[in-house]
């Protein structure tokens, strides 16, 4: 199968800096990946590469065979690309609901002109907007709460919002930015069940970028591990886990990572 | 409002607007007065909400958008109209003539602004309010030297074309056009724009366009109201498109409250309302003359209390829409 997102050789330098280094990886459909590393690694700087947020100083990255170069952040997710953010984003005076129904809006050709007249289409458009977007809510189970304020959510509630309204424009390829921030191991395990879930339900690749080593050695069935802005590994958990270079980046010294 | 609520309530408004303006002959000639402003003013401060409150961009310049839409619609009654209108030439006509005037006025703020707020766009909160606001300068050197507009002096001999059916039916299109246009799938862009532009992004809408959307509708009804303005004060000149007038419009909105449709109403009536009260206050006896001066005074006093009481506006009543400083 052919790679749905790939990265190859990809270095961005900020001034003197380089941040990310000849970076290649790729990510197929179905995938559920994981990228971690140390703090400083580079992570969050490839995630923002992938997103079109920067573009790279030298290499290329294609999206569904598509390069990226040039693309504007809106562009990539309207090709089928969704992201969550590490510090929750959402449209804090939008309700529930209203969060999804923006993101929604994507693969609508419904404009200014369709909402000044409202005629039967406008009318039918916005009932199929809003059935979906309640069918949505329900499997998430946040149905309950879709008339109030999206920031009234409790914290957890808030990050399945942003992952539902990520999912909202129909990506083929979600990439989640530190979902377990912040969250106790109970809700850790919930969120794996959550993310499996929805890899099966929505047939997609999901790609996360991740500090917590467990629940990535749990969830993802391949990991590419970032050290300095190079990547150091690739693998299934299994061989990352036995990777003695990984256990350098991480521990300083030979000691074995969590089972 | 909703769906094909929205039409219904917009055909009820410009019924009432066609009454008051059958009304206008038999209604004192002040309260008339007072009534087109304050409708005119409606106008103004809806169109800047949609810019400022709910696209959450700052626009300084909403005067020069009136002045360009006062000028296009004058131009078009008094330089164009005698040329392609009979000399005897029946009312209905001279009506048709000016909605059409009022029309260009629109388009020509709506093409300024979009003149503006292309390159502009791009640029954030305080940029694009010092950008605006140079506009609005820039508007009045042009009109200034430009002789066929009556330059500096200012043009006059506007034919009064401006009656309250005219000017309510122009401010319920501005209450329909906003609120419709907001409030849909598409609509709900403007206030993610305004929520969190990167979040907005990265969700796949094209921020810049809904902002250029939102400055170019907002020009359009200001334009508009240049238009009814012009036709109504017979006399404009650069001046009154100053940026004291923008300043005016901005402080209807942030009364109203950012992003509040109905509550910018309730301001701008409010405001346009309060000059008057003044003046009748200070009119009953001499030793509360000085009420009638106190205006700007009061505007700064209110307008400081305002922002330590209630700095999401004084008629945010409806919708618990909490908005950041």
């Amino acid at each position: 199968m052919s790679a749905l997102l790939q990265l190859d050789h990809v270095t961005i330098r900020f001034g003197g800096l380089t941040a990310v280094s000849e970076v290649s990886l790729d990510v197929r459909p179905g995938d559920l990946a994981g990228l971690i590393g140390p703090n400083g690694a580079g992570k969050t700087t490839v995630f923002n590469l992938m997103t079109g947020v920067y573009q790279p100083t030298s290499g290329a990255i294609t999206f569904d065979g598509r390069p990226t170069a040039g693309r504007r952040p809106f562009e990539l997710t309207r090709s089928g690309m969704a992201r969550t953010f590490q510090n929750i984003r959402l449209f804090r005076s939008l309700s529930v609901e209203d969060n999804v129904r923006a993101a929604m809006q994507v693969h609508r050709t419904q404009g200014p002109f369709q909402s000044w007249w409202r005629g039967a289409g406008f009318r039918r458009a916005e009932a199929e907007v809003a059935d979906q977007a309640a069918e949505l809510l329900s499997i998430f189970q946040l149905e309950g709460h879709r008339h109030e304020l999206a920031t009234s959510l409790s914290y957890g509630d808030q990050r399945r919002l942003e992952i539902v309204r990520a999912l909202a424009t129909r990506p083929r390829l979600l990439l989640l930015d530190e979902p377990a921030a912040g969250m106790n191991p109970t809700e850790k395990v919930e969120l794996a069940r959550l993310i499996r879930a929805i890899r099966d339900r929505f047939q997609i690749a999901i790609l996360l970028v991740e500090h917590d080593m467990q629940l990535v050695m749990d969830l993802c069935e391949r990991i590419h591990v970032l050290d300095h802005g190079v990547k150091i590994a690739s693998g299934t958990p299994e061989e990352i886990r036995r990777n003695p270079e990984v256990i350098q980046a991480y521990l300083g010294e030979e000691h074995s990572l969590p089972a | 409002m909703k769906d094909a609520g929205a039409r219904r309530w917009w055909v009820a408004a410009m019924a009432v607007a066609a009454l008051l303006g059958w009304l206008e002959p038999r209604l004192d000639i002040y309260l008339a007065d007072v009534l087109a402003r304050v409708g005119i003013n409606v106008v103004l401060a809806v169109s800047l909400n949609l810019i400022n409150g709910h696209a959450g961009q700052f626009s300084l310049g909403h005067a020069g958008f009136m002045g360009v839409g006062a000028y296009a619609a004058a131009a078009i009654t008094v330089l164009a109209g005698p040329h392609v209108l009979p000399t005897s030439c029946p009312d209905w006509l001279h009506q048709g003539w000016f909605l059409l005037a009022l029309a260009g006025g629109g388009a020509a703020a709506a093409l300024a602004g979009l003149l503006v707020g292309a390159p502009s766009l791009r640029l954030k909160g305080d940029y694009l309010a010092i950008v605006t606001l140079g506009f609005g300068q820039i508007i009045g050197v042009i009109v200034r030297n430009m002789e066929p507009l009556g330059g500096a002096l200012g043009l006059s001999g506007i034919p009064p074309r401006t009656n309250l059916f005219w000017v309510l039916a122009a401010a319920a299109t501005t209450v329909y056009g906003v609120t419709t246009l907001v409030n849909s799938t598409h609509g709900r862009g403007f206030i993610a724009t305004h929520d969190d532009e990167v979040a907005a992004e990265a969700m796949g809408l094209d921020t810049t366009r809904y902002k250029i959307v939102a400055f170019v509708t907002g020009a359009f009804f200001a334009g508009v109201a240049g238009g009814l303005w012009g036709h109504f004060k017979l006399t404009i000149s650069p001046k009154e498109f100053d940026f004291n007038r923008s300043i005016e419009i901005v402080v209807m909105v942030i009364v109203g409250g950012m992003g509040r449709t109905a509550g910018v109403m309730a301001a701008a009536t409010v405001l346009t309302l309060l000059p008057e009260g003044l003046r009748l206050v200070a009119g009953l006896s001499p030793s509360l003359k000085w009420v009638g001066e106190s205006r700007p005074l009061l505007y700064a006093l209110m307008l400081i209390a305002l922002m330590l009481l209630r700095p999401q506006g004084l008629f945010a009543w409806s919708r618990a829409r909490p908005r950041p400083a």
